[in-house]
């Protein structure tokens, strides 16, 4: 079952003046590079008419063929609302909303499992601008079925399928029409169930000192909320460390566990900490998780309560006090030495 | 014999089978590589995934079901699903091994083949100390494969197209079993430590 993501409108609306004419207002879609032709209502081709584009003179290089307007080599600047009038009174008889783009590429498809086994999403997006509205068909098959799609109420480009079955060697066959008023373009993605699984990074993860320990930091986590069933389909996780300073992680691998104890820390250092997740089977990694921070347990000091001082016959002396005093003693004795007058 | 010596020797047991899907799973993505190489194009092309062989000749157990029914298995159902599976897909490998005249993959396939007996044999002997009942032995040892068609004792270039789609599905089909069995024993070591618990209330 495909779904129209977004519709592209055409909205054409006709009014009758007091003379019984209709005019018509209408959305008018041309191709980047082309020459465009527009035409002023129903007049007959010898009908003279006189245009204007957002309510002034054209500037651009124009031509006029009776009633209508030739405009060549369009580009994104002939874009605006263009209206014709019938000579010789000024009757307004069209509006055109002129709109240049060009056709959709191929769109870019990727699609995720962080809920397994619930479901899959598939994000898509063109790589190209088209510079008018474009509208995504979705397609999904599995098994010669086409499954339900959901769009997404949030992210536009988006869409939900919920997993038919598990452990399925057939693979799931996605394809992404996008779709604008000057063409189409398709792109198909073909992918395994095991393929697409990767988890959200894990959640709430904490870093803390170990008391008495200055080598040991104590690291816990919770497994990501999108994971529906942790039980049945576990986690194993990646966990990776540093000093702040330096620029080489440390990794531990673990399974089955939300916390771990770091014990080769080094002391004093504050430490960056980030952890990943995975299908104990299948899949691929997480991103990384938020990174913490935490320093290892550090004694606290001593409080300094005496300064160290020497007693001298007059009084005491600080220790600064003696290094002046040693280093000018010396100063003097290698003085009296190379003058020679003294021997010691 | 104490109970919680009997629930330490199960899930020993369990840990092991374990492991050997795990070894499994790793030799069978080496050896698929060169299988799909030795049967050309388009099998090893990336993606390529040709329709599955409705054909009688190739009754595949399938690993695929339902979230729900896969969830609610009671033990013994899910480990006498995995001894059929493996029963099945140990004969057609050994018929794929027969069958393939490129000598190093010949033995590659019967070597992966004695991992496979060994997996089944680790299975059987779980179900009998659960106190479970399995599919007789020998007649689940001698499950013969129907025997591939004609043409099938010839050079890949040479074989039919319908051959190499089995070849193809029959690897496929035990990559994605010995994925579920993972998560099979996994479930099992779980469920099996939720009834110790239980039991242990009560003794």
């Amino acid at each position: 079952m495909s779904v129209i993501i977004s519709i592209c409108l055409l909205v054409y609306v006709q009014t009758a003046d007091d003379q019984g004419y209709t005019t018509g207002e209408w959305n008018q879609y041309e191709r980047r590079g082309s020459d465009v032709t527009m035409q002023c209502g129903s007049l007959e081709s010898d009908a003279s008419v006189s245009w204007k584009v957002n309510g002034t003179d054209i500037e651009a290089q124009h031509q006029l063929n009776g009633p209508k307007l030739i405009l060549t080599q369009v580009d994104l600047d002939h874009n605006g609302l263009y209206s014709c009038f019938q000579n010789p009174h000024g009757e307004r008889r069209d509006t055109i909303f002129l709109h240049i783009g060009i056709p959709p590429q191929e769109p870019k498809v990727t699609c995720r499992s962080n809920t397994y086994p619930k479901g899959f999403y598939c994000s898509w997006h063109l790589t190209h601008p088209t510079y008018i509205p474009s509208s995504f068909e979705v397609d999904v098959q599995h098994n010669q079925h086409s499954l339900y799609v959901q769009k997404d109420p949030v992210h536009k480009n988006r869409c939900h399928v919920q997993f038919p079955e598990v452990f399925s060697s057939s693979p799931y066959k996605v394809n992404v029409t996008a779709v604008n008023a000057l063409g189409k373009a398709s792109a198909t993605l073909s992918f395994e169930e095991s393929a697409i699984v990767k988890p959200d990074p894990p959640e709430r993860v904490t870093a803390s000192p170990i008391r008495l320990n200055p080598r040991r930091l104590e690291v816990s986590w919770h497994s990501p909320a999108t994971w529906p069933d942790i039980d049945t389909f576990p986690l194993k996780y990646f966990l990776r460390y540093r000093p702040l300073i330096h620029d080489k992680w440390q990794h531990v691998e673990l399974l089955d566990s939300t916390s771990h104890t770091i014990t080769d820390a080094y002391a004093g250092k504050e430490y960056i900490i980030q952890i990943a997740a995975k299908d104990t089977e299948i899949g691929t990694w997480s991103d990384w998780s938020v990174a913490v921070h935490a320093t290892p347990w550090i004694e606290d000091p001593l409080p300094i309560t005496t300064t160290t001082e020497v007693d001298f016959p007059n009084g005491r002396l600080k220790p600064k006090s003696i290094t002046f005093l040693l280093i000018a003693t010396y100063l003097l004795l290698s003085l009296i030495k190379s003058t020679g007058k003294y021997h010691f | 014999m104490d109970p919680s010596h009997n629930l330490a020797s199960e899930r020993s047991s369990i840990e092991s089978t374990y492991e050997l899907t795990k070894y499994l799973e790793y030799q069978l993505k080496e050896i698929k590589d060169v299988y799909l190489t030795y049967l050309g194009p388009p099998f090893n092309e990336k993606d390529f995934s040709p329709p599955r062989p409705n054909s009688t000749a190739l009754t595949l157990p399938s690993a695929a079901t339902r979230l729900e029914l896969w969830h609610g298995l009671e033990n013994q159902a899910r480990l006498a699903q995995n001894q059929r599976a493996y029963s099945i897909l140990l004969a057609a490998v050994r018929e794929l091994a027969r069958s393939t005249l490129c000598p190093s993959l010949k033995t590659s396939l019967l070597h992966f083949c004695t991992g496979l007996d060994g997996l089944l044999g680790s299975i059987s002997a779980l179900m009998n100390s659960l106190g479970y009942s399995s599919p007789a032995q020998a007649a689940a040892g001698e499950l013969q494969f129907p025997q591939r068609g004609t043409g099938s004792n010839r050079p890949a270039p040479l074989m039919s197209q319908s051959l190499k789609v089995e070849g193809f599905w029959i690897l496929r089909e035990l990559q994605s079993w010995l994925w579920r069995s993972a998560k099979d024993f996994n479930r099992l070591k779980k469920r099996l430590r939720a009834s110790s618990l239980t039991r242990h209330r009560y003794y």
